[in-house]
C-alpha cells in the first residue's frame, strides 16, 4: 500500500514527476554514481541511455529503492521517498526478463499488485480484465506465463506494471530480449499505454533506436554521469560532448587544433586539405577540440566547393550509400548520401566534401 | 540482492547463527579441547603412546583407500556403458541410485553377515560341500561390504560428467586424426576425471566415518570409528579423554581429503564444457549382451542385501540359527506385538527431523543465495562443516555439550532429533540453495515493486517455485535420517531405541530373523514416501542432488 498518497492537484505540471537531488550510489565500497541530479516533469517518457556498465540500471534501482542511495534525496511528485523501502514507493517495474510468477495465471500475475493493496475482488476483476484487453491479451488471461510467446509475456508483464496505477512506471530494458520485429511493436504497445495513462516513466535502454523513438526526453549517461539530458532531437542534432555524438548514431569524430578559442557561432576549422564552417553551441577553448559532422551531413560533388577527398571504399545499402572518402594526412571520412542517384560514386574517384556550417559542430576534447 | 546491516534478514541471519554457534560450533570446540583432556593426561599423548590407536588410524585410511579404489574400478566402467551405450537390460542399471538410498548400511552389513558370515547361508551351504570360505569377519567383509554401499556415489558423479562431455570434443580429435579409444582417453578422460576424483574422496570420507559396518563387519581389524564409539559408550572403559581425541583425529582426516575435493572441483570447473552428450549406441549382439550380463551381475549383487533381507524376515529361527526354507510371518507378528515402539520413535523423531530440518535450511539458504550480507559466509561455512563431521563424532559433540548445565538434553528425545538435523544440514542448505538460483531476483523484486513487503513477497511469490524442490528434499531428508544410526546410538537413552539401533542390537546378540523383520519394516517406511513421491506427485528426487 502507498504510504504516501498524492492528491491529483500535488501532481500537476508544477510539481516534477520525480525530482533527484544530489544523488550518490556506492556498491561495494566504490562510488558507481556521484552527486547526480535530475527533473524529470509529471507523464514525461524519460529514457537513460547509455552502453551496459555506464549506471543507468543502477540509477533505475535506486530510483525504485532496491539500492540505497548512500546520499542525497529522491522526490517522487514533490514527496520524498529517500528512505522508503521499495515495496511503499508505489511504482511499477517491468523487467527485462519479464519477471513473471510462473506459478501463477495470467490473471493472477496482473491481478498481484491490487491483492497487495487488498482492493475488493469485483473491482479486482474488472481492472484485470480492462488492462488485460488494452494490452490485447484478454483471451489469455487463464493460460501460465510457460504458454506464452516472448512479446506477450512482455506485455503482461507491462500491464502488471500499470494496472496499480503506480506513481513512477520504471523499465529495465523490457524490449532487449525480444526479436527485432517484436520490438518494434512492443515499443508502440508501450508508448501509447504511456501516453494514454500519463504516468512519469523512467526507461533503460542501450539501444539508441529504441531511446529516440521512443522518448520525450533523453539522458545520455556514461561512467555513472549523465553527459546530456535533452529532446532526442537536440540529443541527435547538438550532441554537448564527443561521447554523445559517437553513442547516439552515427558522427564522425575529428581530432582538431583552434588557433584560438571560438566564441559560440560559426568557427573556421583547419582540417587536412582545408578550413571548413562549423558552429560552436558553446564556447571552445583554444587548442585541442573535436570537430562532429554526420555521415549524412556531408555532401559529395564531383567538382563543387570544399575539401579534395579520394572515394576508397562503398557500400549500397537500398536506400541510401555509404563512402568511406580518404582525405590527406590519412584522415577518413564516412559520408552517407540519400536521393536522387546517391549510388553514383565509385571507389577512386576524386570528390569534393561539403560541411553545412550549421549542422557541424565543434565541441570542447 | 544486497541486505543491508540492520534490515530483517541482517537480524536472521545473526539469530541463525547464534544457533548453528550453539547446536554445531560449541559441540565441535568441546571435542577437540576435550581432546588435550584434564591434568597431565593428553589423547593426543595416548594416542601416539598406544598402539592400538595409531593401528586403527593406519587400517581407517588403507580401508578408505580400498574402498575409493574398488569403487572406481567397478563405477567407472559401468557409468561410462550406462552412459554412452544401449544394452539389453539398462533399464534395471539405471535404478541403481536408488538402491544405496534404499539399504541403510546397518542393513546392508546385516545381510552380508547372514550370506557369509560364520553362519551365513552359502558359507552352510559351501561349507557342506566340503567348500571352506576363509572368515568374512575383517578386510574381505569391510570391502566387499563398503564397495556395494558406495559405488552409487561414484557412480551417479561419473555419468553426469560423462553426460555432460561436449562429445564434439572427440569427434574433434578424431578429425585431427587420433583413433576413437585415443580421442577418448586423450580428451575425455581428463575432463571427466574432476568429477571422478571427487565422487572417490567422496567414497574415502564416508568409509571414514562409516560405523556400522566397521562394528559389525570388522572382527579383530581395529578402526576409527568404532575405537571411537567404545570409548564413547562401553560400559567398562569408556574414555572421555579419548572419545575426543579420536573423533578430532576422524575430523581432521575428513576435512583435509575435503579440502582436497574442493580443490580438484574448483580447479575442474575451468574444464567443464557445456556441450551436446553423446547419444548413445546401441550394443547387439554378443558384446551386447557381454556389457548386459556385467552390468546384471553388480545390479544383482547390490539387490543380494534386500532378497536376503525379504527371506530372513520371513524365516523361522531359533534363537540365532536360521532354519532357512521354514516359512513363518512370527518375525513380523512379534514385532507388531510385542515390541513396536522402535517403529514408533523412528517416524516421530525422523518426521520431527525432517520438519524441522527443511524449514531451517531452506531459511538459512534463503539468506546464503538471495539475501547476502556481512554474516552470510559465516552461515555458509558454518553449515558445512557436519561433512566433515562422522555421525559418531557428532553423537559425542552432543552428548559432551548437552549432557547438563544450561540445556540438559541427555536422555531426552531432543538429543536424538538434533543428532539427525546436525547430520543432514549441509544436504539440506546444498539442496535449497540449488533451487534458489534457479530462482531469478527479479521474480522477488517485481513483488515488491507491486507493494508486497519483503517477507510476505518471500513466502508468496519464492517459496511456491521451491515447493517441488522442498519436497524432494523432504522426501531425501526423511529416507536418511530415519536410517540414522551412528550419531542417535551415542545419544540414545533405554526406551528411545529406534529402528536402525534396535536392529543394530539384535545383530549384536545374533538374532538375525528378528532383525530381518525390524529391516524389512525399516525398509518400508523409507520406501513408502518415495513411492509416494515419485509416482503420485511425479517429483524428480535426483533433479538437485548432483
Amino acid at each position: 500500500m502507498n504510504a504516501e498518497p498524492v492528491s491529483i492537484a500535488a501532481a500537476s505540471t508544477a510539481t516534477p514527476g520525480l525530482a533527484i537531488d544530489g544523488l550518490a550510489v556506492a556498491y561495494g565500497g566504490q562510488r558507481v554514481i556521484e552527486n547526480l541530479s535530475l527533473t524529470i516533469e509529471q507523464g514525461c517518457f524519460f529514457t537513460l541511455l547509455g552502453p551496459s556498465g555506464c549506471g543507468k540500471t543502477t540509477l533505475l534501482r535506486t530510483i525504485a529503492g532496491f539500492i540505497q542511495a548512500a546520499e542525497g534525496r529522491l522526490l517522487f511528485g514533490g514527496s520524498d521517498v529517500t528512505r522508503l523501502p521499495p515495496h511503499r514507493r508505489n511504482i511499477g517495474m517491468v523487467f527485462q526478463d519479464y519477471a513473471l510468477f510462473p506459478d501463477k495465471t495470467v490473471f493472477d500475475n496482473v491481478a498481484y499488485g491490487l491483492r497487495a493493496r487488498r482492493v475488493d475482488e469485483a473491482t479486482i476483476r474488472r481492472k484485470v480484465a480492462q488492462s488485460l484487453d488494452h494490452v490485447g491479451l484478454g483471451h489469455l488471461a487463464a493460460r501460465h506465463p510457460a504458454a506464452l510467446s516472448g512479446g506477450q509475456r512482455q506485455r503482461v508483464a507491462l500491464a502488471r506494471a500499470l494496472v496499480i496505477e503506480p506513481q513512477l512506471l520504471l523499465m529495465d530494458e523490457p524490449l532487449s530480449n525480444l526479436d527485432a520485429k517484436l520490438r518494434v511493436q512492443v515499443r508502440e504497445v508501450i508508448t501509447e499505454l504511456q501516453r494514454e495513462a500519463g504516468i512519469t516513466t523512467i526507461f533503460v535502454t542501450h539501444d539508441q533506436d529504441e531511446a529516440l523513438a521512443m522518448s520525450d526526453r533523453i539522458g545520455v549517461m556514461n561512467r555513472g554521469r549523465l553527459e546530456q539530458v535533452g529532446p532526442p532531437s537536440a540529443i541527435y542534432r547538438e550532441p554537448a560532448t564527443g561521447y554523445v555524438a559517437d553513442f547516439v548514431g552515427a558522427a564522425n569524430l575529428v581530432k582538431v587544433t583552434l588557433p584560438a578559442a571560438a566564441a559560440i557561432g560559426p568557427v573556421m576549422v583547419p582540417l587536412p586539405g582545408g578550413v571548413v564552417t562549423a558552429r560552436a553551441p558553446a564556447t571552445v577553448p583554444a587548442g585541442h577540440a573535436l570537430l562532429v559532422a554526420r555521415p549524412e551531413e556531408i555532401s559529395l560533388t564531383r567538382d563543387g566547393e570544399g575539401l579534395t577527398g579520394t572515394v576508397r571504399r562503398r557500400q549500397y545499402l537500398g536506400g541510401r550509400t555509404t563512402y568511406k572518402v580518404e582525405l590527406p594526412e590519412g584522415l577518413t571520412l564516412a559520408v552517407d548520401l540519400h536521393g536522387d542517384r546517391h549510388d553514383a560514386f565509385q571507389p577512386g574517384d576524386l570528390v569534393r566534401l561539403g560541411f553545412d556550417p550549421l549542422r557541424t559542430l565543434v565541441l570542447a576534447s | 540482492m544486497m541486505a543491508r546491516a540492520g534490515s530483517v534478514w541482517f537480524w536472521l541471519s545473526a539469530a541463525m547463527l547464534v544457533v548453528l554457534a550453539v547446536f554445531l560450533v560449541y559441540p565441535l570446540f568441546n571435542i577437540v579441547t576435550g581432546s588435550f583432556g584434564t591434568g597431565s593426561r593428553s589423547g593426543w599423548s595416548v594416542l601416539l603412546a598406544e598402539p592400538r590407536y595409531l593401528q586403527a588410524v593406519t587400517n581407517t585410511v588403507m580401508l578408505g583407500i580400498a574402498v575409493t579404489a574398488t569403487t572406481v574400478v567397478i563405477a567407472v566402467p559401468l557409468a561410462y556403458v550406462a552412459a554412452r551405450y544401449d544394452f539389453p537390460g539398462k533399464s534395471v542399471v539405471a535404478i541403481l541410485p536408488l538402491i544405496t538410498l534404499v539399504i541403510p548400511e546397518v542393513i546392508s552389513a546385516q545381510t552380508w553377515l547372514m550370506m557369509l558370515g560364520n553362519n551365513g547361508v552359502f558359507t552352510r551351504y559351501l561349507a557342506d560341500h566340503g567348500i571352506d570360505l576363509p572368515s568374512f569377519y575383517g578386510w574381505p567383509g569391510l570391502i566387499i561390504a563398503l564397495t556395494f554401499s558406495y559405488y552409487t556415489y561414484v557412480y551417479i558423479g561419473t555419468v553426469a560428467a560423462i553426460r555432460g562431455f561436449d562429445s564434439q570434443l572427440e569427434e574433434a580429435a578424431q578429425s585431427l586424426g587420433t583413433s576413437p579409444v585415443a580421442s577418448r582417453l586423450r580428451v575425455m578422460l581428463p575432463v571427466i576425471m574432476p568429477a571422478v576424483l571427487a565422487s572417490a574422496l567422496l567414497v574415502f570420507t564416508l568409509v571414514v566415518g562409516n560405523f556400522a559396518t566397521a562394528t559389525i563387519l570388522g572382527g579383530r581389524v581395529p578402526l576409527l570409528s568404532v575405537l571411537t564409539y567404545q570409548a564413547a559408550v562401553a560400559e567398562s572403559g569408556a574414555d572421555p579423554v579419548m572419545q575426543s581425541t579420536l573423533a578430532s583425529v576422524s575430523i581432521g582426516l575428513v576435512m583435509l581429503v575435503l579440502f582436497v575435493q574442493r580443490w580438484i572441483v574448483s580447479r575442474g570447473r575451468h574444464e567443464v564444457v557445456q556441450g551436446r552428450g553423446a547419444k548413445a549406441a546401441r550394443m547387439r549382439g554378443l558384446s551386447g549382451l557381454g556389457i548386459g550380463v556385467a552390468a546384471g551381475i553388480i545390479v544383482v549383487i547390490s539387490l543380494l542385501p534386500l532378497a536376503t533381507l525379504v527371506a530372513g524376515a520371513f524365516t523361522r529361527a531359533r534363537g540365532p540359527v536360521m532354519r532357512w526354507g521354514d516359512w513363518t510371518t512370527a518375525n513380523l507378528e512379534r514385532l507388531f506385538n510385542n515390541a513396536p515402539e522402535p517403529l514408533f520413535n523412528s517416524l516421530v523423531y525422523a518426521g520431527t527431523a525432517t520438519v524441522v530440518s527443511i524449514a531451517f535450511s531452506t531459511l538459512v539458504s534463503y539468506l546464503i543465495v538471495k539475501k547476502r550480507n556481512l554474516l552470510t559466509p559465516a552461515l555458509d561455512y558454518i553449515t558445512a562443516l557436519p561433512l566433515a563431521l562422522s555421525g559418531t563424532a557428532i553423537g559425542i559433540g552432543l552428548v559432551m555439550s548437552f549432557n547438563a548445565g544450561w540445556l540438559p538434553l541427555t536422555g531426552t528425545a531432543g538429543i536424538i532429533v538434533l543428532a539427525y538435523i546436525v547430520r543432514r544440514l549441509p544436504f539440506g542448505i546444498r539442496n535449497a540453495s540449488s533451487t534458489l538460483y534457479n530462482v531469478p531476483n527479479s521474480i522477488e523484486e517485481a513483488s515488491i515493486s507491486l507493494g508486497v513487503p519483503p517477507v510476505s513477497s518471500f513466502l508468496r511469490v519464492v517459496l511456491p517455485l521451491m515447493a517441488p524442490a522442498i519436497a524432494a528434499a523432504a522426501v531425501l531428508t526423511w529416507t536418511t535420517t530415519v536410517a540414522e544410526l551412528s550419531a542417535s546410538i551415542i545419544v540414545y537413552s533405554g526406551g528411545r531405541e529406534t529402528l536402525p539401533i534396535q536392529i543394530y542390537k539384535l545383530i549384536d546378540s545374533g538374532l538375525m530373523a528378528q532383525a530381518s523383520a525390524y529391516g524389512l519394516v525399516l525398509i518400508v517406511v523409507i520406501l513408502l514416501p518415495i513411492i509416494v513421491a515419485t509416482r503420485v506427485f511425479r517429483i524428480d528426487l535426483f533433479s538437485s542432488r548432483a
